[in-house]
Order: C-alpha cells, then structure tokens, then sequence
C-alpha cells in the first residue's frame, strides 16, 4: 500500500500547479526569511490563510516549500548583515560573516546552498523511507530522556564560547536565568513576572533573540556610517561593513563539494535526529551541528574566523530537521518543531487528521507532502543561484538606511509573533542587552542557548522527579537518558584543562622512568 | 463513493436553500464587522473552532468576522482586554475556553478579570474528558486502574495538559469521587501528555477525545473511561465514570463571550446565529471530520454552565492548592 502511495503522491507533486507553487514557495520564503525578525515559522502562518482556497496538495506543497525557503533565507541575512532572519540561522552567523567581510560573500552563501542541498535531499528520502518506522522511535523520548538531551545541550555552551570560556557561561547562565521567568511549569505560580501577563508565558525566546542580533547589529551599523563600508579587505576584525555584491563564484568546485560532503552528511543526521525530538527545532540543531563540526575538526581555531565548515554544519543541519521535525508530525501527528506546528494545522484546516491515518487514509495527500519536501529542496537550490544576487540588492542601500530598517522589521517581527505591544519593548530590551554585552566581549550565543534549553530543563527535570518519585536515580534507569548525561558529562571535562594535565602527568611519569 | 456523491449534493443543496433564507431571516444590527479576540495562538484549538464556525455565522448574521490573536497567558491576555477595555456595543467578542477561564484568575491573583466582567454568549463545542494508557500497559480497564492507585497511593502516575488545564481539575475531580490519590505530572499541553503515555513514559495519561480518538482507533492507545454524560458514538466500548458510579462529567469547553453589559437584542442575535449554525447538518459534518463535539449551551444557560463552574473549581482550587504549590 505505501508503495503505491509513493507513486501516486511523486504523480501528484509533478503536477504543473504543484510544482509551481513549490517555486513560488521558495522565492517568496527566500525573501520573507531575508528579512531579520521573520521567522520560517511566520512566514507559513503568515501565508496559511491564503492556502485555504487551495487543494490540499498544492496548498501543503506551498507552505512546505516556503519554510524550506525561509530557512535559506534566514542565511542570507545572517551572512551579509550578521542578523539572522530566523533563529536557525544564528549559528551561520559566526562564520558566514566573517567570511563575507572577506570579500568571499558568494563563497559563503554557495556553501550555504549547497549544503542545505545535501541536509534536505537527505532528509527526504529518510521521510520518504522510514516515516512510518521512526515514528516509533519518537514514543522513547519521555521527560527523562528529554532532560538528558537539554542537559547535553548546555554542554554546547563550553564550545560556542568563542575567547574567553568564562564570559560564555556567564552569558549561559544569564541565559538560563531569564529562563526560569514565567509560570513555573509544575505548580503554575508565576516567577519573576512582577504581575505582568505578557510574561506569564516565560521570555518569548524569538523576540529575545531578534533584539539581541539585531538591534546590536542595527546600532553599529548607525553609528559607523558608511565609513566601514570603504576599508579595505585589511580593516581591523571585529569592524562591520557589510557585504554589497557577491564578486566571487557561488558554486563551490567539484572538489570543495566532496570536502564538504562529509561534515554535511554528519550534520544533516543530526539535524534529521533533532528534528525528530519534539520541542527542539532547527536553532538546537544548527547550533549542535556547529559544535559538533569543530569538535570533529582538526582546525579548531579557524572556527569563528570565517571557515567554511562553520557555514555547511549549521545549514545542512537547519534544513535537514525539515524532514526530521516532518516525521512525528506525520507519523503521530505530534509536531517536531514550532513551524510544524503551523504545518499540523495547516493540514487540519483542509480537513486531515494528524496521526496515523495519515499514513493510511490520506496517504496520498501525505506523500504528495513528503515529495514536496523533496522537491523544495531541489527548487530552493535552482532559486537561491538564481535569486540570491537580487536579494542581496538590500545591502546596497546605505549603512544609516539599513540600519533604521533592520530596527523597524525588528519592531514589526517582535510585535507580530503574538500581536503584542509589550514583546516590542521586551525586544528592545533584549536589544541593548545584546549592545552592552557585545561592548563588554560578552559572547550572546550561549544566553540564547541559555533561554531556549532553560524552561525544557525546568518542565523535563520536575516531571521525571514526579515520575521517579523525587528519586534522582530515575535518569540512570533509562538507558537512553544514561548514555545521553555520560556523554555530556565527558564533554563538560573535554572542555577543561582536566585531559590536558593527564597527558601533561603521563609524560612526566614516562620521561621519569626513562632517566 | 455513491454515499460521498449524495453528501456533496446534499451539502450543496443545503446552502443552496439555506444561505437566502438565512440572509432574509436575520441582519445583525451592531456592526458589519466583528473583532473576535483570541487567546492562544494561530493554528491551535481556538483557531481551528473560529475557521469552522465564522464562515458559517457570517453567512447567517451577514456581518464580517476578523480574528485577532492575543496569546499568551493561557489566554488571560486577551480576556482581560476583553474584560477591561473593550466596548460592550457587540462590534467585539472572543472565544473563551473553559475550564481556563475561571482557574486563570482562580489560581493567579495578577490575573484580575473575573466572569462577571462578561456577558457569556454561547458554548459551542466540549472535547470531553478521558482516560487513556498505552496498549502495552497492565492497566487493562478502569477497575485495574482504580486497583492500582488504591495500592500504591502516589505512586501511579497520572499525566495532565498542565496546572490549571481542564484534564488537572477532572484527575483532581476523579481523586476525590474515587478516594484514590495519584501522582499527577504535568505537561506542556494535551500532545506531550498523550505522546508521555504512549511512550510509557507516565502510567496514565488524562486527556480529551478529541486529540487522542485518531491514536485510539490506530491501536496506539487505550481508553479506560471516559468522562461525558453518556457513552460517546466514537467509543461505544468506553464505560462513562458516571456509570460506573463515580459522577466525574468534564472536559474541554469553548465557546464565545462578550465584554459585560452587552445589549440583550444584541446578544440573542449572535445566541440564535449559533444556534443556527451548531443545527446545519453541513457544519456538523465539517465539525466531526475535525472530531470536534458540538455542545450548544445558549444565552443565560452558558453563563450559569461559567457560573457553576467556577464554583466547582474555586472547592476544588481551596483544597489542593498547599499541596500543588508546595511540590
């Protein structure tokens, strides 16, 4: 039977009207996702409405199309003008900027398309494939495996301190902090909320993160002016200018494709693997991918400078939880992702019952979907060689116009994520936070980190207290969750000079025994 | 196929007559458009009831709805705006959910609107309540499960949709009829709790029919009982708590309200609108392929059914309020 589901969805998705509105899917997600403030997620539910007309499959093919689209886009804003379009793309931003200030701008978003490439075709014949069987896999991850994997994502911490490892958990632990506002999810008093309603909710962490990249960023961009825009390629690091033409190939050759294969090949599954955890998106992924990459890298200090494999591991990631985030929402009709989420209902809407019936009963509606997904991949690349250049017509409008427009799409994203007033002020906030943190050398990532894997932390660890009992000893019971916590615990000690004296003592020890 | 062609002809058929005679039988006469405020965000629960319902209410009472989105707060942002701010001329009303309406400001005193602050209009649909476990669990019935808690107190563990939440209030409910106590473990929301009891994760999950039928008929989960008045057409094997001598009736409501003070002839025209609407064989239809239970509570019914609610929960709040707070 899903044999000929396959056939009949491949048919559907060929369809002139489908294939059309996975193209019109990607363009429009390209540029909605180039906008810093306008999340993958917005851009569907944004455009869900004007899919109610439409059949389901070209209705679902457009919205799958689009969020593929965004998360591309997303990269081109993060690369060019270091403010990540959505909050996946945050992770690009550390070595994608660099290396347009290079003057290596296509290099950079060639990479990203490529790369993204790679991570969704993989994740889409792994939909494709295995859908109904990973589905299961999703039913192991409880609340104590689920804090076994936020505790491992707080390890990430250590490795994305770029300099000083200190500042980074400082920033972390801040992050965690402004974490724990909002109703406390065991007994529902609200903490810290000083009987603000707009705060009961916990720190929304999309306006969090819009303030802390983009209005940094934005004021920067005010107060030099154009004068960094004229320094020559020497100018001191750390200068802003951003990039206004792609001089360079965007193509990488036949030769840096295969280097890049495998870091690509090793992202994409942990893309497609978090994908796979509900609750965690493509932002956990691409940051777990770029840890992952340098640590595997024997180029470790080249990451941050504007070394390639910084760009392909987060972006093959990002777009590999695409497929990833797609399987228990299909298989279970429990979404992955926020933006899978926008994706159930948009299924709901044309009538289709999350769940296992997907599969049997509209089956064919759902492959036409999974096809989608594979398509979009394929369209975004032909798309973003296309179209790039002409998005990037956005950084040549002058520094002290940007810059003003990076804050008004800031104030318009902040506000429409939940329609209110307050998020803008909170933004804002965020905003000269992220300003004064950047003056002090404070790295913001880790708070980001921080304020995302804070309340999963906080919900995970008081339900599998509830549920061992108040035993601690409930985290060693599942395997799962045993492996996940002795992993993170190894890389907590990687991260200290603890190896580094073993070796330093087990050469002493040797050179010793030689004299 | 032949069935699915009689329902197209029917169902057009049934516009066909009733959209004229709807448009000459009622003209709403506060405003061309109405606001609808809403609590939670776009493509929940709330708003897949308001894309069923306006398209069909508009027809009927001639007037645009545009839809707002205020989320936050389990929904006490918008309602207190609703509450507070808003004009009571009928030009805006929300979708209130209960039981979240009342224990919002039951459970948080920053929460300050209150029900009397409201002209309740119509409920429109309940998802009722229920007990599910997953296929593998030893808890093969409701007897099994009333067994296990008496044996071990606290230690069977119960999954909710939250503090607060309706599937919190009916374990609480049910604790107290049954004289058992569990372990109540909440989660973010009826998904993850559903998702935890599949897993095995939580013995029990507490949870709503609509959500949880597709997993139930699939084989995923299985349902011990169920807590509506009479045994529902879906799960016809499924004991009621009430007939098994444990009167437990709760579930998930929603429906819409307007600010207090609203107009009587303004507030009958949007009670009969729905009341049309929730009898219209074609949006019944459209509401079970969404598993949604069509439950219209009308005018000052709805707003006793808000009242003794409210105080229902405020007992039940008193008594388990040192036990929740202080975990």
């Amino acid at each position: 039977m899903p044999d000929s589901f396959l056939m009949i969805g491949l048919i559907n998705v060929l369809d002139p009207i489908n294939i059309a509105a996975i193209l019109l899917g990607t363009l429009i997600g390209m540029f909605i996702g180039a906008m810093p403030g306008l999340s993958a997620t917005m851009a569907i539910a944004l455009l869900l409405p004007l899919t109610f007309s439409f059949r389901p499959e070209t209705g679902l093919a457009l919205l799958a199309s689009l969020y593929l689209g965004a998360m591309y886009g997303g990269s081109i804003a993060a690369i060019l003008l270091r403010t990540p379009g959505t909050p996946a793309a945050a992770a690009t931003v550390i070595d994608g900027f660099p290396l347009a200030q290079q003057g290596k701008a296509g290099k950079a978003l060639g990479f990203s398309l490529t790369a993204s490439l790679i991570g969704g075709l993989l994740s889409s014949i792994v939909l494709l494939t295995v859908a109904p069987l990973l589905g299961a896999l999703v039913l192991n991850f409880g609340p104590v495996q689920i804090f076994a994997i936020a505790v491992l994502g707080m390890t990430i911490i250590g490795s994305l301190s770029t300099g000083s490892a200190v500042l980074g958990l400082l920033a972390g632990a801040l992050g965690l902090l402004l974490g724990t506002i909002g109703m406390d999810p065991t007994t529902g008093t609200p903490r810290f909320t000083m009987d603000n309603l707009s705060l009961f909710g916990g720190v929304p962490f999309t306006v969090a993160l819009i303030g802390l990249f983009s209005v940094p960023q934005a004021i920067r961009l005010i107060v030099d002016g154009d004068k960094a825009k004229t320094m020559t390629e020497d100018a001191p690091g750390g200068m802003v200018k951003t990039v206004s033409k792609i001089k360079d190939r965007m193509l990488p050759t036949g030769r840096q494709f295969i280097e890049m294969l495998p870091n690509s090949l090793r992202s994409g599954v942990i893309g497609v693997i978090v994908g796979l955890i509900p609750g965690t998106g493509g932002d956990t992924a691409s940051w777990f991918a770029y840890n992952e990459a340098k640590r595997f890298s024997r180029e470790k200090e080249k990451f941050g400078t504007g070394h390639t494999p910084g760009i392909v591991a987060p972006e093959a990631a990002n777009n590999a939880v695409v497929g990833g985030s797609l399987i228990p929402t299909i298989a279970l009709g429990i979404p992955g992702s926020s933006a899978t989420a926008v994706l159930l209902g948009g299924l709901m809407v044309h009538g289709i019952l999350p769940g296992p019936t997907l599969m049997t009963d509209h089956g064919a509606v759902t492959y036409t979907l999974l096809w989608a997904v594979f398509f979009a991949n394929i369209a975004l690349f032909v798309v973003g060689i296309m179209f790039t250049r002409a998005c990037i017509s956005v950084t040549k409008i002058p520094n002290r116009v940007v810059g003003p427009v990076i804050i008004v799409l800031s104030i318009i994203g902040a506000f429409a994520i939940n329609n209110s007033v307050f998020d803008i002020w909170l933004m804002l906030g965020f905003g000269f936070l992220g300003f004064l943190l950047d003056s002090c050398k404070v790295p913001t990532p880790p708070l980001v980190i921080g304020l995302i894997l804070g309340p999963v932390l906080d919900t995970s660890l008081q339900q599998s207290l509830l549920i061992g009992g108040g035993s601690w000893m409930v985290f060693f019971e599942s395997k799962i969750s045993a492996v996940l916590l002795v992993i993170a615990f190894l890389s907590i000690l990687q991260a200290t000079p603890l190896f580094r004296w073993i070796g330093i003592g087990l050469r002493r020890v040797r050179s010793s025994q030689q004299s | 196929m032949k069935q699915r062609m009689y329902l197209a002809c029917a169902s057009a058929l049934a516009i066909a007559t009733a959209a004229p005679l709807a448009a000459q039988d009622m003209q709403y006469t506060a405003a061309n458009e109405v606001t609808v405020l809403q609590g939670f965000a776009a493509g929940g629960g709330s708003d897949a009831l308001a894309q069923l319902v306006q398209p069909y209410l508009a027809e009927v009472l001639g007037v645009n709805f545009v839809n707002q989105y205020l989320p936050g707060a389990t929904g006490a942002i918008a309602w207190t705006r609703l509450a507070k701010q808003e004009p009571n001329d009928g030009t805006i009303i929300s979708i209130t959910n209960t039981p979240m309406l009342m224990t919002n400001y039951l459970m948080n005193p920053a929460i300050t609107y209150t029900i009397e602050e409201l002209t309740p209009i119509a409920n429109v649909v309940t998802d009722p309540g229920l007990a599910v476990v997953s296929p593998n669990s030893p808890l093969e019935t409701f007897e099994d499960m009333l067994n296990a808690a008496r044996d071990n107190p606290r230690t069977l563990t119960v999954g909710n949709s939250g503090v607060g939440g309706d599937d919190f209030f009916t374990s609480v409910m049910f604790e107290r009829a049954a004289g058992v106590e569990f372990q109540k473990v909440p989660f973010q929301g009826d998904g993850p709790s559903m998702t935890a009891a599949m897993g095995d994760s939580i013995d029990v999950s507490f949870n709503n029919v609509g959500i949880t039928y597709p997993q139930i008929a699939a084989g995923n989960l299985r349902a011990l009982v169920v807590f509506s008045e009479e045994r529902i057409p879906e799960l016809p094997d499924v004991p009621t708590a009430r007939e098994l001598g444990y009167d437990v009736v709760a579930g998930s409501s929603r429906g819409y309200s307007a600010p207090a003070g609203m107009p009587d002839d303004i507030r009958d025209q949007l009670v009969e609108g729905l009341r049309i609407v929730t009898e219209n064989p074609d949006f019944q239809a459209a509401a079970a392929a969404q598993a949604m239970n069509i439950d219209f509570i009308g005018g000052d019914d709805y707003t006793a059914f808000l009242e003794n609610q409210f105080v229902e929960f405020s007992a039940i709040w008193e008594e388990v309020k040192d036990d929740v707070q202080n975990q």
